[in-house]
């Protein structure tokens, strides 16, 4: 029944924060904003659940305008980046509040907040204080106190980006399995793009600019980023971005990087298209792993020929840095292979993968959305 | 070699021996110029009228007499001074609280709203006059109120003009600390703002609460210099019954310092029992980590 709907909504003090900013969120819809910090996500949340007032906007839930309401009279849950746990309650008193709050029967809330610390794995912590238990679980904690009220409309402000790299996975994977947040319209606001790009149904990227620079499901934003903000912030290691001129020789056009001497074929439907657009410059941006040391068996890609700067072996794979030409290039390798910093290498570019972008603006050239 | 750096380290070791000892001493000296005028107290308390008269002092009672500690309470009057200070001090620091606790509350929370900065410490100012400077002003002031000065309500309402200062400071500080996010937690929990108050920021504060009520108590019961002034018949503190222990011309030591130290029972008996209380940090380790 609860669909958020949030309408240019703006917010400023000594600057503007959020600038016309809207999006809907339909119920049982996993939204995730994802931005760096301090861009003025958790400000977006706040807004949301009525902690702050916004300058201009509306924040409407089922359909009635919230905008002015109270943020206790509103059937919006949240849970804070750090937490804010209730230090003298214990972690049962915690996940209780909110029934105790709305007056719930005595049974039922003992009932229903057991429910929630079963689920949540936290059942034997419901004696303790907050102080008394660890990261994850206070983490979990707080998202029982989320989860037992039973709301419209959740919000989760970097529910686990504080927590140790494994810890974190497997919260992930829990926000995968619990269903109550399937139910309704959640907003999780994050900067990591993975827990973006495997919790979100859509993925809003937020900018600098205090709006969304594109909304769309994960694989929209990874293969078809609509600027470079969006490109830069999918993906670790993060995108190649080459500048280059658009020259022609002998009948044949080539993409030449400016910084350097590096220089690409351009594949013919690209041709067609910044042909079309009369642009002379452009920047490219590739994934690295469409750039990796050439095998023999490799065909279709163009050969450089590259100096390595740094090399991290990770295991399941490895990050590759090197210059050519005067242009740096990443690139992700095999995880068998070692390279040494300073060792002459031959890698394969898959030209195809380019993304072209408007050398000025950003903004994506080969095919708008 | 070895000799050397064997001389050397006897050298340091040597100094720092001396160091030590000259540290202790320090501690004995300070320890005896703190101790010693309780401890002259306690024996004056117990010795003989004529005996605290002497030219060169006894610091040993020849004669014990802890019937002195009886002797106070022969003006029955005496014992109802204590009352009417606990009375006065009770009531203030109740008064203190609540008032500097909404002040406190409003410039940690609201700054602009409540006024600032700089109202903030108007108010904390009101506390740096010597308060001899508004004895006869407010005298005249409270002479014209119904009640008067002779009264309890007189000095409740007048050490407020010490506390008060103090209680919305410090209250300020322990409300600034206490992390806004979990009042904000408890809204959207669905607390109204009162009850998030009185559920979720009161408790973290007490401790701070606790330590404020402590100095405002302190500070209204030992009061002189306006109490002296502004009561002495329908109510009396016990501050200004003590100079009353006299004979003639001759001042009984022995009966003043006896009903000083009856009248210290009641704040340190409150110290040690709230001690526990006072100590901060419940909101350690709540926020991250």
């Amino acid at each position: 029944m609860a669909r958020l709907e949030v309408q240019g909504l703006c917010k400023g003090w000594d600057f503007p924060v959020i600038d016309d900013l809207s999006f809907s969120v339909e119920e049982g819809e996993f939204f995730v904003i994802l931005g760096a910090s301090g861009i003025g996500k958790t400000t977006l949340l706040r807004l949301i659940s009525g902690l702050e007032t916004p300058d201009a906007g509306r924040v409407i839930v089922g359909g009635s305008d919230q905008t002015r309401l109270p943020p206790y009279q509103r059937r919006i849950a949240m849970t804070f980046e750090s937490y804010a746990l209730y230090p003298h309650l214990s972690v049962y008193e915690n996940i209780a509040s909110p029934l105790r709050a709305r007056k719930v029967a005595a049974d039922d809330r003992e009932r229903r907040v057991r429910e929630v610390a079963k689920l949540l794995k936290i059942d034997h912590l419901l004696d303790r204080r907050p102080g008394e238990v660890s990261g994850g679980q206070k983490q979990r904690t707080a998202l029982g106190r989320t989860l037992v009220a039973d709301p419209e409309v959740f919000l989760l402000d970097e529910p686990i980006s504080h927590l140790d790299a494994k810890i974190r996975h497997e919260l992930r994977t829990q926000f995968h399995t619990l269903e109550d947040l399937r139910k309704v319209a959640t907003v999780y606001v994050t900067h990591d793009y993975a827990e973006a790009l495997s919790l979100g149904d859509r993925i809003g990227v937020m900018g600098s600019g205090g709006r969304l620079e594109q909304v769309g499901s994960p694989r929209d934003l990874f293969e078809r980023p609509v600027n470079l903000t969006v490109a830069e912030h999918l993906g670790q290691p993060t995108i190649n971005v080459i500048s280059a001129r658009i020259q022609s020789e002998n009948s044949q056009t080539f993409l030449t990087a400016e910084s350097g001497e590096l220089k690409f074929s351009l594949p013919d439907e690209a041709k067609a298209m910044l042909q079309g657009q009369a642009k002379d410059r452009v920047t490219i941006g590739l994934r690295p792993q469409f750039i990796r040391p050439l095998r023999e068996t490799d065909t279709g890609l163009e050969v450089v020929t590259a100096e390595v700067d740094v090399y991290e072996p990770l295991g399941a794979n490895g990050i590759m840095i090197a210059h050519s030409g005067g242009v740096r290039l990443i690139a992700l390798t095999d995880p068998e292979m070692h390279y040494d910093a300073g060792e002459k290498v031959t890698l394969g570019v898959d030209i195809s993968r380019f993304h072209y972008f408007d050398s000025e603006s950003g903004y994506r050239l080969n095919g708008a959305n | 070699m070895t000799t050397d750096t064997g001389s050397t380290t006897d050298g340091v070791k040597d100094m720092w021996r001396h160091v030590r000892f000259l540290f202790l001493a320090f501690l004995v000296l300070w320890v005896v110029f703190t101790v010693f005028p309780l401890y002259f107290m306690v024996i004056t308390a117990f010795k003989t009228a004529a005996e605290t008269n002497l030219t060169v002092p006894t610091f040993w009672p020849q004669d014990w007499r802890p019937g002195n500690f009886a002797g106070v309470f022969a003006e029955k009057t005496n014992f109802n001074a204590l009352l009417d200070s606990f009375i006065i001090a009770t009531a203030n620091t109740a008064l203190s609280l609540f008032l500097g606790s909404l002040a406190g509350y409003a410039f940690a929370r609201f700054p602009r709203q409540a006024g600032g900065e700089n109202l903030a410490f108007w108010i904390l100012s009101n506390r740096m006059f010597p308060p001899v400077a508004i004895l006869v002003p407010m005298f005249f002031l409270f002479d014209n109120t119904p009640w008067g000065t002779d009264s309890h309500l007189s000095l409740i309402f007048l050490y407020l003009v010490f506390n008060l200062p103090l209680a919305t400071w410090l209250m300020m500080v322990f409300f600034r600390d206490a992390p806004l996010e979990i009042e904000e937690a408890a809204y959207l929990d669905g607390w109204r703002p009162l009850r998030a108050f009185v559920k979720v920021t009161l408790p973290l504060v007490l401790p701070g609460m606790v330590s404020v009520a402590m100095l405002c108590w302190i500070f209204a019961w030992n009061e002189y210099l306006f109490a002296n002034l502004f009561v002495g018949s329908a109510v009396k503190t016990y501050t200004i019954v003590i100079p009353t222990f006299t004979h003639g011309s001759q001042t009984l030591w022995n009966l003043q310092m006896a009903f000083s130290l009856i009248a210290m029972i009641p704040p340190v008996t409150l110290f040690i029992l709230l001690r526990r209380y006072m100590v901060r940090g419940l909101s350690l380790g709540v926020v991250k980590g």
